[in-house]
């Protein structure tokens, strides 16, 4: 009799903790599988990371390859238990219920890089254009060149599709991200300084200059400070011609680092 | 006597070496915090005051308060703990699981209870715990497995505990309990996961339960018709902040949590009681004697969490027993404390989604600010104008102290389905970052007109609750790191330091070897600052 009840609560185990992984890769497949998992993805994940994967305060899902591991063994791991010490919770759901939200996060990275295609432009005259006449290195780094003004473009082509892209070259400051935002401030002096917030808090604001000097000021000893809606980055549609940015946004879609490399951690 | 640890040696060695302290006696509570030294209660005393009437640190000598020392752990949640101190011993929690004691003069540990949680538990807003409650020489506190334990206060070792629920369903304790009588009250969080909420009170010596009331009536119970087809089983209504009590009226004042799912009204129409409420309990048998709800049929997650600040004062002409609380809602509220009778509602922050409050103290809905499935920017955001952190109330200016939260956010209907254990939000998502309209400020009001007597403006809403002293200073902390000191009658900062980590706490202050401190947890520590 005890054993039976040991049993009995064996059995009942599964439906009480819930998954435990059996694939090594997704089982799931079928167009039912894929809305089921887009429908648990908005109960489940949507509040933090988006429904495009592209906005919220969770991590950033469209972009072809993930800090923590991009198998699919390694993604239900990171659905079904969460990242420790962060406000990314595991998901309570059975195992073929994870694989389907896998299912449809997968589209995050097939729209931000495989469609991050060379369209009509050329790529070498992109990389020309983006180190000389754009002058874009001025404030972005690639690989180990460039400048920190602005974000690192070194994996532009798994994380931007070629709209995003263009459009940021057409118009900067439609979408600039928290961490690049621009002020313009006049000091007791009467010296204007204009960059990007680094830090800022009730009694000071740190920024990068535009020559790239980390510079601290007193907000109550300042004359002004602005936050201007406009960029720091220029709109390149009155700089190049359409072609021209048609071959920068050819160039940085090939970055990209699609196979991981191997070495120490 | 059989010593079991090494670690009991040495704590019992150390205690030995100073005065065994004394334990804590119902008389103790009932005084406290009138007497000063000791912190004994979450808020400080029965009535949610979060005043202390040591007034060594005060406006002319703030300015040379320092740090005296510091408390760190490997603190990944937020530390969100009210430190409890009695006669030298200060008692805290760590999240998740764990108790502290600490020498109060130095911070020194003196023993530590860990609890073997299971790997996966289910709390909403990080694995926090807020502290604990006392009485004799025992402790008590709500655990995230979903139990209420009793620790020995001179070992660390546990003594009792008892099961509220099933934590697997979604259950957990995050709150101080509330000790009253023989009797220690806990509720149960869970109000993202589809509970039914209720509030236990266990006998302090055997840990067995007394009486249970269920935050959602069941069938046959007063308001079940405020619940459509069987959505009461599923209904929310948590509790996560500790009460306050009257002796005299032997009441105890329960803020109740959101119903569920939180953005999603339509499986549960109906008003929803008792969630979004204050339910006024009979200490002894757990009876409601009144309730009064802030937000009927909520849908934009707007818990009545917030602290319950008994007042006796003059309103209209006639001594009465008061009870005011600022709302999540964005109204402070003053109602009878007696009776349950709205007497006044008054917007304290800018919000969006009520014309205004009638005079039986219902909102008055302005269309179309419920969320959709196109979403809806409505203020203010969904922390509420203001959230957990306590308020305080000084009654040597009279004033009403809040830390408020300006700002808006985008409110998402989405589908929902209950499956225990999980999320049962009923939303596609909440769109919280919108900080560049976010913005907060301590504010003073006047607590019977609520009117407004000075702001002292934050640069973010803070998560840091606040702590009125009879130096005449107010204590605050903020969300970009800063711990400060504010002169209670004018606003004025007086002192400040950066700790270096956001304040989700709220302060308190004690009194030990003849100096006043005040510990406050930031980051992943906790710390204690005197004068020199």
């Amino acid at each position: 009799m005890r054993n039976l009840l040991n049993l009995a609560a064996l059995l009942a185990l599964p439906v009480l903790l819930t998954a435990a992984r059996t694939h090594e890769t997704n089982p799931m497949s079928s167009a039912e599988d894929f809305a089921e998992g887009r429908r648990l993805y908005r109960i489940h994940c949507g509040v933090c990371h988006g429904m495009d994967g592209n906005t919220g305060r969770g991590a950033r899902l469209a972009r072809r390859s993930y800090r923590h591991g991009d198998s699919d063994a390694e993604m239900f791991d990171l659905i079904e238990g969460g990242v420790p010490g962060t406000d990314m919770p595991g998901v309570w759901l059975e195992e073929d219920d994870i694989w389907r939200i896998l299912l449809f996060v997968r589209t995050f990275a097939a729209k931000a890089g495989e469609s991050c295609v060379a369209g009509q432009g050329d790529v070498a005259a992109g990389e020309r254009l983006f180190s000389g006449q754009g002058s874009c290195l001025a404030c972005h780094t690639v690989g180990p060149a460039g400048g920190r003004l602005g974000p690192d473009m070194s994996f532009a082509g798994e994380m931007f599709t070629p709209d995003q892209i263009r459009r940021a070259l057409l118009e900067p400051a439609a979408d600039v991200a928290d961490r690049y935002r621009t002020v313009r401030l006049v000091t007791a002096g009467g010296e204007r300084v204009e960059g990007v917030v680094l830090n800022e808090n009730s009694y000071r604001i740190y920024i990068m200059d535009r020559a790239e000097n980390l510079r601290a000021f007193d907000k109550g000893k300042l004359q002004s400070l602005e936050t201007p809606t406009e960029s720091l980055m220029p709109a390149y549609g009155n700089l190049l011609t359409e072609a021209q940015i048609e071959h920068l946004v050819a160039y940085l879609c090939t970055l990209r680092e699609d196979r991981r490399e191997g070495g120490t951690e | 006597m059989r010593l079991r640890t090494p670690f009991a040696i040495l704590a019992s060695a150390l205690l030995c070496a100073a005065a065994l302290p004394a334990e804590v006696t119902l008389q103790d509570l009932l005084d406290d915090p009138r007497v000063g030294a000791d912190w004994l209660n979450y808020h400080g005393g029965y009535a949610g005051h979060r005043h202390s009437l040591l007034d060594q640190i005060d406006r002319s000598n703030v300015e040379s308060l320092r740090l005296e020392w510091a408390f760190q752990e490997r603190i990944s949640e937020k530390f969100e703990v009210t430190p409890l101190v009695h006669e030298g011993i200060m008692y805290i929690t760590v999240p998740p699981g764990d108790v502290y004691a600490l020498d109060a003069e130095t911070g020194a540990r003196l023993w530590r209870y860990s609890r073997r949680l299971p790997s996966k538990l289910i709390a909403c807003c990080g694995l926090v715990n807020r502290g604990l409650a006392i009485l004799g020489d025992r402790l008590f506190m709500a655990t995230l497995d979903a139990y209420t334990i009793a620790l020995d206060s001179k070992t660390g070792r546990l003594l009792w505990e008892t099961q509220l629920i099933d934590y697997s369903l979604g259950y957990s304790g995050t709150h101080a309990p509330l000790v009253v009588k023989d009797m220690v009250m806990v509720g149960t969080a869970g109000g993202e996961y589809g509970i039914r909420g209720f509030i236990d009170a266990f006998d302090v010596e055997t840990g067995e339960r007394r009486w249970r009331f269920y935050t959602v009536p069941g069938p046959g119970e007063f308001g079940r018709e405020t619940w459509a087809g069987d959505s009461w089983k599923t209904g929310g209504a948590s509790i996560w902040i500790t009460p306050s009590y009257d002796p005299e009226l032997d009441l105890v004042y329960w803020g109740v949590g959101n119903p569920g799912p939180d953005w999603n009204g339509d499986v549960r129409l109906g008003d929803n009681l008792f969630s979004d409420s204050v339910v006024a309990l009979e200490a002894d048998t757990g009876t409601r004697r009144w309730h009064f709800q802030f937000t009927p049929h909520d849908v934009h997650d707007w818990d009545a969490t917030q602290v319950m600040v008994l007042l006796d004062k003059e309103y209209r002409g006639v001594e009465r027993k008061l009870l005011v609380t600022a709302n999540r809602n964005g109204f402070i509220y003053l109602l009878d404390r007696q009776t349950g009778e709205f007497l006044r509602a008054t917007q304290f922050v800018k919000q969006t989604w009520a014309v205004g409050i009638s005079e039986d103290g219902r909102p008055i809905r302005r269309p179309g600010m419920e969320p959709s499935a196109e979403g809806i920017e409505v203020f203010p955001t969904v922390a509420g104008g203001t959230n957990w952190m306590s308020p305080a109330y000084s009654p040597d200016t009279g004033m009403l102290y809040v830390s408020c939260r300006e700002g808006s956010s985008m409110y998402y209907k989405g589908d929902t389905e209950y499956r225990p254990g999980t999320r049962y939000w009923g939303s596609m998502f909440v769109n919280e970052p919108t900080m560049h309209n976010w913005w907060g400020a301590v504010r003073a009001f006047d607590p019977i007109s609520a009117d407004l007597i000075w702001e002292h403006k934050l640069f973010q809403p803070a998560w840091a609750g606040l702590l009125s002293t009879a130096g005449g200073l107010v204590f605050a902390g903020t969300s970009d790191g800063f711990f400060k000191a504010l002169d209670s009658g004018s606003g004025e900062e007086l002192w400040r330091i950066n700790v270096g980590g956001t304040v989700q706490a709220s302060p308190m202050t004690f009194e030990v070897a003849g100096r006043q401190m005040v510990a406050v947890a930031a980051g992943g520590s906790l710390f204690a600052f005197a004068l020199p």
